[in-house]
């Protein structure tokens, strides 16, 4: 009786403090030490103790006498910083978006963009890169930003949450929505928008090097601009979900089940995708698609944490933050390629290794 | 891998002809730097679809070239507002001291004004004049490093038109406050007026007439020469790949400098500057120029004449099959077009210069 | 034929139910046809009848989770209907007839899913859901697997798992949808026994789906008998359960037969 008292204490206070307290405490030491080491480095040197004058300068305030070059402080404050922040962003909402749709659709190849969310973003992205092409008015020299973003981000932004609107709309049976409808839905529509996508690519003449770069995904635009755009999105999505673990974890039982226990599941599902969808567009509008972070992370931290929610999904936005930051130091470091092509050629082998570990898929039936 | 045309073309807009220069290829790994600058790349590009970029152009109608320098010197030229190729009103507070250019064409338009000392950023496809290869490479392998860029603490940035310089580029380098020209010729006219654009902002108008000078008497020399003379169909290959041929698109830059040249451009599609065998043998060149021999040495007269399909052209059969090995001052639209403008026109037109 | 409990105080009732599903070509199949059956508090019924005679469509009504076609089923005096999913399922509990138990959970885990409709706590739980977990893990005699991982239990432990999860919820009102599935005759009855029990101490209300005729008999006051989606017997079994009947629909022909303790028991003959 005191044995199973124990047990059951174990559990219901959640992951042991201990496991939590690691694996949390690991990712944000990893995600502090990204920080820094992108912010340090990069293809132009500055030394760790001018990058931390420039930043204590900046940030806090510091009545420090300026012993740096301008084109230093340009290069950390204007140029690494934001684009540090962006991948912590993007890498944290694109895991946080992957994890959400791995429960919600109950399928373990579940991403962010798997209902539909990358392929309307990319259709948008090129209208917007052809549009100044076909009506000059829109070239550089226009200018124009919305909320921060271009043209371009603009449009993926809101391509990405009208496709999904639509793969919800055209999903929708008789007030449900049942998760291999959608899951399937939004596989069609994607391939459409895709083949959509792959004429204008066609027809794009000399602007086909800036769609390809776009769909690889690339931080290399990052701007303060396009933070403040994206950040509450993503942090409000972020906060909305992470209390919502009961529901992920209850929608692993099924539809009918999570309903005997309590949840509205329609309306969970809706808010759910939403929350999620906002968030993931968000990142695409800013950050081209990068693909792998949203598939692996959550994968990954399962190893660590388990299934539940509770811990999982705060542990995968700490984890693809960091990983993201990482693998776009490295990308930089190799030349400036885009970061999407350095997260495919390590996520994918590393997806293998994930499989081929575990020998199946944990914690999703 | 693909070839690309060297030369933007655009629809034609009020009876202006306004042909763009598109960086062309490398048989190696196409490599654009540029407006029209061929670069030889060593890099190897995985992605073919990078290279296809730049053989698709199209012109946008923007307006074309800054206005015309007449050189003032009584007034204070700083601070000067310029309207660079792609409309944009540029600032420069005070004369250039630090210039970053971002294309081979711009350097050279830069140096030939007596401001190579003040270039401190190139593209490491620089490689004229002599000096600037051993100066800092802020671009490499046709990607802007914008930290590098940054570094160099340039206030003034000549970026290049037609994506080359990607517009996310542009964009971010004006937003960090720096002066940014965009420089887009499109036809010879329009490297003269970007000789005359950089000139005023450099105050060195003087420099920029003269030098605008000697080269528009060179081309009226050469224009004057092969007047009257029968003009051949003038094939010029940029390259030929996977069965499409990419030559001069209509209404293309190349297309104009084959025409000044004294030949009759038998040009592609203004889109994409491919022409189909089909079309290519209905139009039937008396003349084929092979810019393309500039890098691949396999690619000769026997070569092409050997080619199935090619063998009935009047070119092939006259034996009119030219090397072009100066296929870079052909295509970098910079002062030293008229260069490759005489040695167009030498190719076409042999008999005519001695 | 059809005996209607008045004036004892109802928990649940199902009055006029029609239900059914939607075709995947289009159109509906109806199961239950004008389904009458009232539960008062603390009654334990046991629900019998052929396949797809809609027993477990009737649960399913009862639980919410399907809405009829035609009539209402009321729980606490309201129409199910209109009752908040979260509400509801603080007094309802239901124990499916399947569940695909997602992998990588511990037993108590899971169990402790089963307080989320009580869940007040943003992240944490509270000392009344670890002691709720507990006794529902006693009460369905799954107290020693509660360390287990959901993948290694044989069927018997799943099914004593699923019976811990519904107990966590605390509810009035428990459905359960063949609960003696995969089980062996010694759990089979230990669990009805403990329900039983249960429904003494924590003064459940109990509607058991059921397939062997004499287990009903001997665990369940009352007996409801569908057909073709209609309620056609229901009362105490030695009434409900004769030989007629039987056969009649389920169409197998069966004795009574009587034990030397005394007890009835429905024997098949020499198949």
């Amino acid at each position: 009786m005191a044995r199973a008292a124990v047990a059951t204490r174990t559990y219901l206070a959640g992951p042991s403090l201990t496991r939590t307290g690691l694996v949390l405490g690991l990712g944000a030491l990893l995600l502090v030490l990204a920080l820094g080491a992108a912010v340090t480095l990069g293809s132009v040197g500055v030394g760790i103790g001018e990058t931390a004058a420039i930043l204590g300068h900046r940030l806090l305030g510091l009545p420090l006498t300026p012993t740096w070059t301008p084109a230093a402080e340009t290069i950390i404050f204007e140029l690494r910083l934001p684009r540090v922040l962006t991948s912590m962003l993007v890498g944290g909402g694109l895991a946080m978006a992957g994890t959400v749709f791995q429960a919600l659709l109950r399928n373990p190849m579940a991403d962010p963009y798997v209902i539909g969310t990358a392929a309307g973003a990319s259709l948008g992205a090129i209208l917007g890169i052809l549009a100044p092409l076909l009506l000059p008015a829109l070239a550089i020299g226009a200018g124009s930003a919305w909320l921060g973003l271009g043209a371009v981000q603009a449009a993926a932004f809101v391509g990405g949450l009208l496709t999904v609107l639509l793969v919800y709309r055209v999903a929708r049976a008789g007030g449900r929505v049942p998760v291999v409808t959608l899951l399937l839905t939004g596989y069609a529509v994607s391939s459409v928008l895709a083949a959509g996508t792959a004429l204008l690519m066609f027809s794009s003449g000399r602007a086909l090097g800036a769609i390809f770069g776009w769909l690889m995904g690339s931080l290399a635009g990052a701007s303060w601009p396009q933070l403040a755009f994206a950040a509450p999105l993503v942090l409000i999505s972020f906060a909305s979900l992470v209390v919502r673990w009961r529901v992920l974890n209850l929608l692993l039982l099924g539809d009918t089940q999570a309903m005997h226990m309590g949840i509205d599941v329609e309306r969970e599902k809706r808010r759910l995708t939403m929350l999620a969808t906002l968030a993931t567009s968000a990142a695409v509008a800013i950050s081209g698609t990068i693909g792998f972070v949203g598939l692996v992370v959550p994968h990954l931290l399962r190893l660590a944490t388990g299934p539940d929610h509770r811990l999982l999904l705060p542990a995968s936005v700490l984890y693809g933050a960091a990983l993201l930051t990482l693998a776009d130091l490295g990308a930089r470091l190799a030349g400036g390629i885009p970061v999407g092509i350095v997260t495919a050629l390590l996520g994918a082998p590393f997806f293998i290794w994930l499989l081929r570990r575990s020998g199946s898929m944990a914690a999703v039936p | 891998m693909p070839a690309q045309s060297r030369y933007c073309i655009r629809a034609p807009s009020h009876g202006a002809r306004e042909p763009g220069r598109q960086p062309a290829r490398d048989v190696q790994l196409p490599r654009v730097k540029g407006n029209g600058i061929i670069m030889a790349s060593r890099l190897r590009l995985l992605f073919p679809v990078l290279l296809l970029s730049f053989a698709l152009i199209a012109c946008s109608a923007s307006p074309g070239g800054g206005p015309v320098a007449s050189p003032d010197a009584s007034q204070p030229a700083y601070p000067l507002v310029l309207t660079d190729d792609a409309g944009r009103q540029v600032t420069l507070p005070a004369r250039p001291q630090r210039i970053v250019s971002l294309a081979p064409s711009n350097t050279e338009i830069a140096c030939v004004l007596d401001a190579c000392d003040q270039v401190v950023g190139v593209t490491d496809f620089d490689d004229y004049p002599a000096g600037v290869a051993s100066k800092q490479k802020v671009v490499i392998g046709a990607q802007v490093d914008v930290e590098k860029v940054v570094a160099a603490d340039p206030d003034l940035i000549l970026a290049a038109g037609n994506e080359l310089t990607p517009s996310s580029v542009i964009r971010q380098l004006a937003g960090l406050g720096y002066p940014v020209l965009v420089l887009y010729p499109r036809d010879l006219h329009g490297v003269y007026a970007d000789i005359n654009l950089v000139g005023r902002a450099l105050h060195a108008e003087e420099e920029a007439a003269t030098v605008v000078a000697a080269l528009t008497t060179r081309e009226e020399i050469v224009a004057a020469t092969v007047a009257g003379a029968e003009r051949p169909r003038t094939l010029y290959e940029v390259a030929v790949y996977q069965g499409l041929i990419y030559t001069a698109g209509a209404d293309s830059f190349l297309a104009s400098l084959i025409s000044t040249a004294g030949g009759a451009p038998v040009v592609g599609d203004a889109l994409s500057t491919a022409i189909q065998l089909e079309a290519l043998v209905t139009a039937d060149p008396q003349l084929i120029l092979l810019g393309d021999a500039a890098y691949d040495a396999s690619i000769t007269p026997a070569s092409v004449a050997s080619r199935s399909g090619w063998s009935g052209l009047t070119a092939v059969r006259d034996g009119r099959i030219v090397l072009v090995l100066d296929d870079l001052l052909i295509t970098r639209p910079g002062p030293r077009i008229i260069d490759g403008l005489e040695a167009l026109a030498r190719a076409i037109h042999p008999e005519l210069f001695s | 034929m059809i005996a209607t409990r008045i004036g004892a105080a109802e928990l649940a009732g199902a009055v006029g139910l029609e239900a059914g599903y939607p075709l995947p070509g289009g159109g509906r199949r109806e199961v239950l046809h004008g389904v009458n059956l009232s539960l008062a508090r603390g009654e334990l019924v046991a629900l019998l009848g052929t396949n797809g005679s809609g027993k477990t469509t009737l649960l399913r009504c009862f639980a919410g989770t399907l809405m009829p076609t035609a009539g209402e089923v009321r729980f606490d005096g309201r129409s199910v209907a209109s009752w908040r999913r979260g509400a509801l399922a603080r007094r309802v509990a239901v124990l499916p007839q399947q569940l695909e138990l997602p992998g990588g959970f511990r037993v108590a885990e899971l169990v402790a899913m089963g307080r989320a409709p009580h869940a007040r706590r943003l992240f944490g739980s509270t000392v009344e859901d670890q002691a709720a977990v507990e006794r529902a893990l006693t009460d369905a005699d799954a107290t020693e697997l509660a360390d287990r991982p959901v993948e290694e239990l044989s069927g018997g432990e799943r099914q004593r798992l699923l019976v811990a999860m519904a107990l966590a919820q605390e509810p009035e009102l428990l459905l359960l949808d063949e609960p003696t599935l995969h089980l062996d005759l010694s759990h089979q009855v230990a669990l009805l026994g403990a329900i039983r029990r249960l429904r003494t101490q924590r003064g459940l209300t109990v509607l058991a789906v059921l397939h062997d005729l004499n287990l009903a008999a001997s665990f369940a006051p009352r007996v409801a008998v569908l057909d073709a989606g209609r309620v056609v017997a229901d009362g105490p079994p030695l009434e409900v359960l004769t030989p007629e009947l039987v056969r009649r629909v389920f169409g197998v022909p069966v004795d009574e037969a009587h034990t030397a303790t005394g007890r009835r028991h429905l024997a098949l003959g020499e198949i």
